[in-house]
């Protein structure tokens, strides 16, 4: 910490952010930025998720809830995991009764029967005018107070899960049966077994059986499973006579739902996503007669991080059969596509090459060498997570608050965070790198708005696309498209938010001749866009000053640059401190000399042995620095398989450099250096 | 202080960070034993991908000792002042009076869009960065050739592509 060199009038100058005016707090004692008076409960996991990338549990809130993460941290899988884990599942499920809440405050629904509805072939499958058709119909019982809003949703299958404000819960339900684009619509409560369960019984043979099919598909999965090798073996699917005997392949229809339901009860085997993922490396799915990877599609969403992939002897023809798969897989480095039609095109390999940055092996011949794949990645300055310091939870809050609000109500959040002094401006930069196949769509009003000044350089265009205080930040933001942006806890892996403070900003009573103190937040994420009826993606990178104010929670925008550009993905923020000890330490920044050095990341689902609830997450009374070596302690124990204790003594032992504490276990691990008691024992 | 015109406030923050784009870019790149001289002596925060650096000096060594070759391009930017009275501490102690100040007085917050090359040659990967400077007035005053009006006080990069 520095020393103040200047200092009047008691006013503080350098740091911390004070907030003014009429503050609120919430039960936890957090600044309440949420003017609007819907004030979310949050539960303290959704909020470790912020400030950076969170491991989060369950991301899609899928059933496996917090609750449960305790007894599943660690558990190597084994064959009948599966069938455990399912049982507790449905356990869960019981348990909660009416309880359950996936979204802050939202109340979960799933939606189905769109598919077949005239809307289903537009260009996003329909999901943007059913979403507006359920607010219609919602708006349509509503007598008076706040508009009906579907704030988040997601597909699973034929299911569309929607979230809505309790209130709304009624209206909801008698849109059930209602008719949508020519189709009857049915909605209903939204949990992950009944998910489940219209995912099976779309593939029962019997009707009825949906228990049953459940348990043939856990037997079939665990005698397919290996987990010694992470191998799971999919291979020769209609040969199995497992799955013969339940007439799967019978008819055209269960055979099309056959494989995502697979999936399905896959997942559910497990109750943290991390562990899912780790589970398997290598899966199959040779001799499968697949002509493309259409009804195998959701492999890349159950198995997103699987290093070998085989699809020999099947039926894929070319590149285009397969293109479902082009941006998914980004850690394969094994393919095998031999007797496929594709393995003949004069293309092939330059395709999949580009496709996979990571492989190697194509077809059994290598491609690429490791040395190759590290050069591509290679950044002279490694990738940390996200550094987060914050003052009394006022940057979180911000961001919290900011998201929700711009995408649903901008009038009611310009008038919570801005002010007359607020300057506001945007700027496209059309020229960006991109994530590869993404067209982007014209930038249509924000080119008009657009600041970038290197292109703007007439003093009067310089001021005219500037926008100060309310009224004038207000008209622009509504003149800008509605935008949609990912959920910041379930998607938190497209995000990115760092938070320092920042000295001298202009002090709104004018007391301080040195300024007040205030909060620098750069926040890197994507947005949707529904431009006529089409669902756009859009990279951004919004930066704020914010310091104090008289604005409802006390919390003022000074100064916002908004920069848009087309679809770049998420993976450039992605840490290279996860993937430590695969990737090459590359030459590393200089001397850090700051007391903690590791930001607030949260693995919230990450290994541990016997540790107390909330370790690894916020709390209060919990210091900053505390709850940073707790997440470094279970980063470390995520990785090396070392228990707390031991994974605390290589930080400590180490200055709590994270690399060199790893650079220590790995020698010591080399010499046997270490007591068997120091590793976390397999479940 | 008298108050300048919007007209004015504009012209100086806005030539003022295409100064520092000009400049400091291609430092990054050519000049690296330059860099430090970008720097406020007390900078608050400086971060590259979530790294903490201490001060401008660090920078220079690590980008003249430790860098391989970067090209930098910047495709988009733009500045927005923060603090049109920043208040400065005089090299012999005590703050800057009000009286003195002028239109350079000001602070102002910078964020850059483009693209940066590590290594040698052309087909080295574009990626993507988004890059935010705090600028604050130079407290010093020599009026040497190549002075800089601005220095960072804290500096964000981050690769984002």
């Amino acid at each position: 910490m520095k020393t103040m060199k200047s200092r009047r009038g008691g006013g503080n100058d350098r740091g911390g952010i004070r907030k003014r005016g009429p503050t609120r707090t919430d039960r936890d004692g957090d600044m309440d930025m949420d003017a609007s008076g819907a004030r979310a409960k949050r539960t303290r996991a959704e909020k470790s998720a912020l400030g950076g990338r969170a491991a989060g549990t369950g991301a899609g809130g899928r059933a496996a809830g917090t609750g449960n993460r305790a007894q599943a941290r660690n558990k190597l899988m084994d064959p009948d995991i599966i069938q455990r884990a399912i049982l507790s599942a449905d356990q869960a499920n019981i348990r909660r009764g009416g309880n359950r809440k996936t979204g802050g405050d939202l109340e979960p629904f799933s939606v189905r029967g769109w598919k077949s509805s005239k809307a289903a072939s537009n260009r996003d499958g329909g999901i943007e005018s059913l979403i507006a058709f359920l607010e219609r119909r919602m708006n349509s019982f509503i007598k008076s107070g706040p508009r009906a809003k579907i704030t988040k949703s997601r597909t699973e299958g034929d299911t569309l899960v929607a979230f809505v404000r309790p209130d709304l819960a009624d209206h909801m339900l008698r849109i059930n049966n209602n008719v949508f684009a020519g189709t009857h619509v049915s909605v209903e409560p939204y949990t992950a077994a009944t998910a489940l369960d219209q995912e099976l019984a779309a593939v029962d043979p019997v009707p009825g059986s949906t228990a049953d099919t459940k348990t043939k598909m856990t037997t079939i999965l665990s005698k397919r499973f290996f987990p010694a090798t992470k191998l799971l073996d999919l291979s020769k699917l209609s040969d199995d006579p497992g799955l013969n005997a339940m007439g799967i392949f019978a008819n055209v229809s269960t055979k099309s739902k056959f494989f995502p339901a697979l999936m399905k009860v896959w997942e559910l085997g497990f109750k943290t996503a991390s562990e899912r993922r780790e589970a398997v490396e290598s899966v199959s799915l040779a001799d499968n007669k697949l002509s493309n990877i259409n009804s195998v599609t959701t492999l890349a969403q159950s198995f997103p991080d699987i290093q070998y992939l085989d699809l020999s002897k099947n039926d894929i023809k070319n590149a285009q059969a397969m293109v479902g798969w082009r941006w998914k897989f980004r850690n394969l480095i094994f393919l095998d596509l031999t007797e496929n039609d594709i393995s003949s095109d004069p293309t092939f390999k330059d395709t999949m090459l580009k496709w996979y940055p990571k492989l190697q092996t194509l077809n059994n011949v290598q491609v690429r060498t490791p040395e190759e794949v590290a050069a591509q990645k290679k950044t002279p300055i490694p990738v940390l997570p996200a550094h987060f310091i914050d003052e009394s939870q006022v940057g979180e809050n911000f961001v919290r608050a900011f998201f929700p609000g711009y995408d649903n109500d901008r009038n009611g959040l310009v008038s919570s965070v801005y002010d007359d002094q607020s300057t506001f401006s945007l700027n496209v930069n059309t020229t960006a790198p991109r994530a590869g196949q993404t067209e982007t769509a014209g930038w249509g009003e924000y080119i008009r708005k657009s600041r970038n000044l290197d292109k703007i350089s007439h003093l009067s265009a310089r001021m005219s696309r500037s926008f100060k205080g309310i009224e004038k930040i207000r008209e622009v933001f509504n003149a800008l498209p509605p935008t949609r942006h990912p959920d910041l806890i379930a998607k938190a892996e497209q995000w990115l938010v760092e938070c320092h403070p920042v000295p001298h900003l202009p002090d709104p009573t004018g007391q301080s001749p040195t300024g007040v103190g205030g909060l620098s937040l750069m926040v890197h994420g994507q947005l949707e866009e529904s431009v006529g009826g089409k669902i756009e993606i859009r990279s951004f990178d919004r930066t704020f000053i914010l310091g104090p104010g008289n604005t409802p929670g006390g919390i003022r925008v000074v100064s916002e640059i908004f920069c848009l550009r087309a679809y770049g993905g998420h993976e450039a923020w992605s840490p290279e401190i996860q993937a430590l000890g695969q990737v090459p330490q590359v030459a590393a920044p200089g001397p850090v000399p700051t007391a903690a050095p590791t930001p607030p990341t949260v693995p919230a689902a990450a290994p541990s042995g016997n540790v107390t609830e909330g370790y690894g997450l916020p709390r209060p009374g919990k210091s900053d620095t505390q709850l940073q070596q707790e997440q470094m302690i279970t980063q470390m124990s995520a990785k090396s398989g070392m228990t707390f204790e031991y994974s605390e003594m290589a930080l400590a032992g180490n200055g709590w450099n994270v690399e060199l504490a790893w650079k220590n276990f790995e020698q010591l691990k080399a010499t046997n250096g270490l007591p068997p008691t120091a590793f976390l024992a397999p479940a | 202080m008298a108050a300048a015109s919007e007209d004015t406030l504009t012209k100086v923050s806005t030539e003022a960070a295409t100064e520092f784009i000009k400049t400091f870019y291609p430092a990054l790149g050519l000049n690296r034993e330059s860099l430090s001289s970008y720097y406020s002596l007390e900078p608050t925060t400086i971060l590259f991908n979530g790294n903490r650096v201490a001060d401008g000096t660090a920078v220079q060594e690590i980008f003249t000792n430790q860098m391989s070759p970067t090209y930098y391009e910047v495709q988009s930017y733009d500045c927005q002042i923060i603090n049109k009275a920043y208040p400065t501490t005089l090299p012999g102690g005590g703050l800057k009076p009000q009286s003195e100040m002028g239109v350079k007085d000001m602070s102002f917050l910078i964020v850059v869009s483009g693209f940066v090359r590590y290594g040698e040659g052309r087909d080295q990967p574009q990626r993507g960065f988004s890059e935010t400077f705090v600028m604050i007035p130079n407290p010093s005053a020599e009026r040497a050739r190549g002075r800089k009006d601005w220095l960072i006080e804290s500096q964000n990069f981050r690769l984002v592509v």
